[in-house]
């Protein structure tokens, strides 16, 4: 994943000519050099954020080794510590782009398989095999579309502000241990 | 064709997965604060309801049927959703690191969302060819998904209206929800499906 160079930058989270921004709540966990390494708070169908430790609505997707997995680098302008809680955020047309990348492009062509197996052969073991050859294809389509997207730096998250007092829940489950 | 098209319809509007069989209600609530969320989660899941109801398909086709292990089908078709979904997130960390980090946060609540192992099980109960089968799944879920979106999009202006305190919050949703479910009801006369 590619860096994203606009740690302070140029346009202004605050004005609303820019697109409109999906807001996450993520920890600095690294510092190397100028990059910083975040982990997404747990986040739950809720929508909540540090609390769902605390109110049960825990799930499968809350376990540390997922979080790690989602570890994202942050340029490090700011002057970012680890520990420190920040607000990053990515515009609604790029997650809407990287939806759209990842879903519907491969059921898209895996569609377009099945269909033309069908009319060619009009038998369910050739359709079903063409399908999931054209979601294979799909999936390939869509790692080419989302490294195109990637290269236009539009799938990278972008620091906005520190977390505030009294911003997102505020409560730390390890203190509940 | 026509019998593709208006089976597609029926799953979709007619006999929609939220407001007409009132599955997938934890997701309609809880993920539709915005329509940004909406769609990302509509699409994840209606990427995870066709695949598994692929498997599904086959599973019940080509080893529950046969065998006659019929009484094996939700556990059957529960860890086949597990698996597609495990598969899905897996598959888009291969495929793309920024996409995953972007859009995994939704993948495992799909797990835990009933629509995706009821859609499965409806499959089952309407004898369906394989075409037919995945039609109806990915319909079902475009159903999902419009609701969704419809409902975020909604829930986006109630957040700028004044509304009474004492229905401000879940209870004005319940109430759109409902609405919602009412104007859905118009699409019975289109077909029977």
């Amino acid at each position: 994943m590619g860096i994203p160079n606009d740690g302070l930058s140029s346009e202004d989270a605050t004005d609303p000519s820019q697109p409109a921004l999906v807001e996450g709540t993520a920890r600095v966990v690294a510092v190397e050099g100028d990059v910083a390494w975040l982990e997404p708070e747990q986040t739950t169908s809720c929508g909540s954020c540090a609390s769902s430790g605390l109110c049960g609505a825990k799930g499968i997707g809350t376990i540390a080794s997922r979080l790690e997995r989602r570890r994202f680098p942050l340029d490090n302008r700011p002057g970012l510590a680890v520990g420190e809680r920040v607000v990053v955020g990515v515009s609604e047309r790029a997650l809407l782009k990287a939806s759209g990348t990842a879903y519907a492009l491969p059921l898209v062509v895996m569609f377009g398989a099945g269909a033309v197996a069908q009319w060619l052969a009009g038998s369910d073991g050739i359709t079903m095999a063409a399908m999931v050859a054209g979601l294979a294809l799909g999936l390939l389509a869509a790692r080419w579309g989302a490294r195109w997207l990637s290269a236009r730096g539009q799938l990278a998250p972008r620091f906005l502000r520190r977390t505030g007092p009294g911003e997102s829940c505020r409560i730390d489950p390890h203190s509940f241990d | 064709m026509q019998e593709y098209i208006l089976l597609m319809v029926g799953a979709a509007l007619v006999n929609n997965v939220i407001l007409a069989r009132f599955l997938g209600l934890c997701s309609f609530m809880g993920v539709t604060t915005r329509v940004d969320t909406a769609i990302g989660m509509g699409l994840a899941t209606t990427f995870c309801i066709t695949v598994s109801a692929m498997g599904n398909w086959a599973f019940e086709q080509y080893l529950l049927e046969p065998y006659h292990l019929g009484y094996l089908r939700t556990v059957t078709f529960i860890l086949m959703v597990a698996a597609s979904v495990q598969f899905t997130e897996m598959t888009v960390r291969k495929v793309s690191p920024p996409l995953f980090q972007m859009l995994g946060i939704y993948l495992p609540l799909i797990t835990t969302n009933c629509a995706v192992l009821g859609v499965s099980l409806l499959l089952v109960e309407g004898e369906m060819t394989f075409l037919q089968a995945v039609l109806f799944a990915f319909a079902s879920s475009v159903g999902f998904t419009l609701v969704m979106v419809i409902f975020a999009g909604l829930r986006e202006r109630l957040a700028l209206a004044e509304v009474p305190r004492l229905f401000a919050g879940p209870p004005i949703g319940f109430v759109t929800a409902s609405l919602l479910a009412l104007a859905f009801m118009g699409f019975s006369g289109i077909s029977t499906n």
